[in-house]
């Protein structure tokens, strides 16, 4: 991953995460004081796993605002177009013909693209200027033909967050599967 | 195909500014049309959608924090159900159940937290408004769930009418399995119950998941099937029993009925085969320690005695092997807590998932964990641990990620790095919360395990006694067995 920083960049993001460690502080310690209030055990399972995610969550936030600063931080997103024609088998990703991203589907996450859900696939750094997205897609088509697709897409990086979601359609008859690509900055 | 949307401003969101006016104001003209807005809601949306299905909590509640848009409401409510604040969560369900709107999918949601806090009557109008307004699975789910309500309430009937508007498919099906029990348990005829299972049956032939419909048809085969030899009606017993797939948790049982009526109709030689298939599977299962004592019923029956006394003492080598192995797993638990006993290591003697088929159902130990499953407080039981043991985990793995993080940016501060000293103050303070919530875990691992423990420990308990009561069972066999022949031999040896 090629990360570019600069020490004024650096000082916003450190006042970001101190304001992200300090709320998450406030939501914690609360918290875990009153465990006694209940004395159900899933009832205080609950309350210490609410606890818990909150806190996660505020991890989450602050190891990706360190690690990807704004400037140069990209995602890709992975998004089903037509939902019952295509059961996704996997993914590889690759920036500049590096892989940097590949996953196996389980059937529940299968599921949970169908359902209208949005995969966040990869989060990384890149440097301003021409890069090269490429995707292979192995998938079962809707009249159970094994398909494996690539397609690339060239894109312009430039200051700022990137966004691009890859929405895979099969459209009858053919099911022949299409990644389209849609770019978020 | 490239389509390109806005500008991101601020970390985490990604907000949207056209891709050309003229082309931006034709879309906005057009009626229906998805809003620019929009399109960014259900990209965040679906990300808070997928984490929540895929069980990301973490994600879904960082998503669900900037969430806007028309979803934003019910998957915020989701998230707080799914991440432990129920309350919250119920009062977000039924405010939007009861708003103007009358989300189905709410009064769902609203409805099943209601059953899960031990409220059947108040999720009751939450279902019927689902019944009403919903469509699809969530909907026949709604008819399921209130012709339970009136078959407890003893309204066969009303349930029979409920039921009679769903559409086929897994939950009709389950409906009528239900409501063939209650025949069968209430008429001196199995033949309404017959003609529900038959119904059931039928239903659960249009159910689109392969895996809970052979799971379930299963069952309805077996119960018809029993039903069947109750009534003595051996031909429709052999004809239910043995489309019962061989592979299923309640194969042996059919299995064994499946013998009992052959045995009845005279065949005993088929009999013997379908009881020495049950007698493959772990004897944890319904119907396996009976088919090893029908296996020398069977001999006994076909005239081959001596065969007979080998059949039943086979089967008290096996009975008596078997409450060792349930003494030694019982003391397992007694060491390591049932669920490393029984669960996590249920799995372990498995060589590697794909190589996992048929072969699961015959380990003993994955046995008694799904015999001991079948338990609705058992389930809840080794959920409770099984999600703290998830909490557990992934606290540690933070605990290790920010102390790593904290002794980098420590040393990047020695080299002068502005602000980096508060940043590691903070991580240093989120590392201490995170220990705080470790040993806070630890206490309700230790009581939930207490919990689980005792529930495994009376299982095997009674696991033990049943094998006991087989055992003594094969020595009265044998002892009539042997009585039998001493009687035979008597006028032999007479002068």
């Amino acid at each position: 991953m090629s990360g570019v920083k600069s020490p004024q960049g650096t000082s916003r993001i450190v006042q970001f995460v101190v304001g992200l460690i300090w709320l998450a502080g406030l939501m914690v310690a609360p918290a875990s004081a009153c465990f006694a209030a209940d004395t159900s055990l899933d009832a205080r399972i609950q309350q210490l796993s609410a606890s818990i995610n909150e806190h996660s969550a505020d991890v989450l936030g602050l190891q990706e605002a360190l690690q990807y600063p704004v400037n140069t931080r990209v995602t890709v997103f992975l998004s089903l177009e037509t939902r019952d024609t295509l059961s996704l088998d996997s993914i590889e990703l690759f920036l500049n013909d590096r892989p940097v991203a590949s996953h196996l589907y389980t059937p529940r996450e299968r599921d949970a693209l169908a359902a209208g859900g949005v995969q966040q696939l990869y989060m990384g750094n890149l440097a301003s200027g021409g890069q090269t997205l490429r995707a292979v897609i192995t998938a079962r088509s809707a009249d159970k033909d094994f398909v494996r697709r690539e397609s690339s897409l060239n894109f312009t990086k430039q200051a700022g967050e990137l966004g691009l979601e890859l929405k895979l359609s099969a459209r009858a008859p053919a099911f022949e599967p299409r990644i389209d690509f849609v770019q978020w900055k | 195909m490239i389509r390109q949307h806005g500008q991101c401003a601020r970390p985490g969101r990604f907000r949207h500014r056209g891709i050309g006016r003229r082309l931006l104001v034709l879309v906005m003209l057009l009626p229906g049309f998805a809003s620019a807005e929009s399109d960014l809601d259900r990209l965040h949306a679906g990300i808070v959608r997928y984490a929540l299905d895929t069980g990301d909590l973490p994600r879904a509640v960082l998503m669900a924090r900037t969430l806007t848009g028309d979803d934003a409401a019910f998957l915020r409510a989701r998230v707080a159900y799914a991440s432990g604040r129920r309350a919250l969560a119920i009062q977000s369900f039924a405010s939007l159940a009861s708003g103007p709107q009358a989300q189905p999918r709410a009064a769902l949601l609203l409805a099943r937290a209601r059953v899960a806090q031990g409220h059947p009557d108040a999720a009751l109008p939450w279902f019927r408004q689902v019944a009403a307004r919903g469509f699809g699975s969530a909907r026949q789910e709604a008819l399921y769930a209130i012709a339970t309500q009136q078959r407890l309430a003893g309204d066969s009937e009303a349930a029979g009418r409920t039921l009679a508007a769903m559409e086929p498919g897994y939950w009709s099906a389950l409906g009528y399995q239900n409501l063939a029990t209650d025949y069968a348990n209430n008429d001196h005829s199995s033949a309404r119950a017959l003609v529900a299972l038959r119904v059931a049956l039928a239903m659960v032939g249009a159910e689109t998941d392969p895996s809970r419909a052979r799971d379930l048809r299963d069952r309805l085969l077996l119960q018809a099937g029993y039903l069947s030899y109750r009534s003595n009606d051996f031909d429709k017993a052999v004809g239910f029993l043995s489309k019962v797939s061989l592979e299923g948790p309640v194969t042996p049982e059919a299995l064994y009925f499946h013998g009992l009526a052959l045995s009845a109709q005279g065949n005993q030689r088929a009999a013997l085969q379908s009881w020495h298939r049950a007698k493959k599977f772990p004897l944890a299962y319904p119907g396996a320690s009976d088919a090893w004592l029908g296996t020398g019923r069977g001999y006994d029956l076909a005239g081959y005695l001596g065969q007979a006394g080998e059949a039943y003492l086979a089967a008290n080598a096996a009975f008596e092997s078997e409450q060792v192995t349930l003494r030694k797993l019982t003391d397992t638990v007694r060491a390591q807590g049932a669920y490393e006993a029984l669960v996590a290591n249920a799995g372990a003697s498995e060589g590697a998932w794909f190589l996992s088929g048929s072969g699961t159902l015959r380990q003993p130990r994955q046995a008694y964990l799904m015999a001991f499953l079948e338990d609705a407080g058992a389930q809840a039981a080794v959920a409770r641990l099984a999600t703290l043991v998830g909490l557990e985990a992934r606290v540690s793995r933070e605990r290790q990620d920010l102390g790593v993080l904290a002794a980098e940016l420590r040393r990047a501060g020695r080299s002068g790095a502005p602000g980096l000293d508060r940043v590691t103050q903070a991580l240093t303070r989120h590392s201490a919360l995170l220990e705080d919530m470790t040993s806070a875990l630890g206490a309700l691992q230790k009581a939930s395990g207490a919990e689980l423990d005792r529930l495994a420990l009376a299982f095997l308990g009674e696991q033990d006694r049943r094998m006991k009561v087989a055992s003594d069972k094969t020595e009265q066999q044998i002892a009539h067995l042997y009585d039998y022949l001493a009687l035979q031999a008597l006028p032999e040896q007479a002068p």
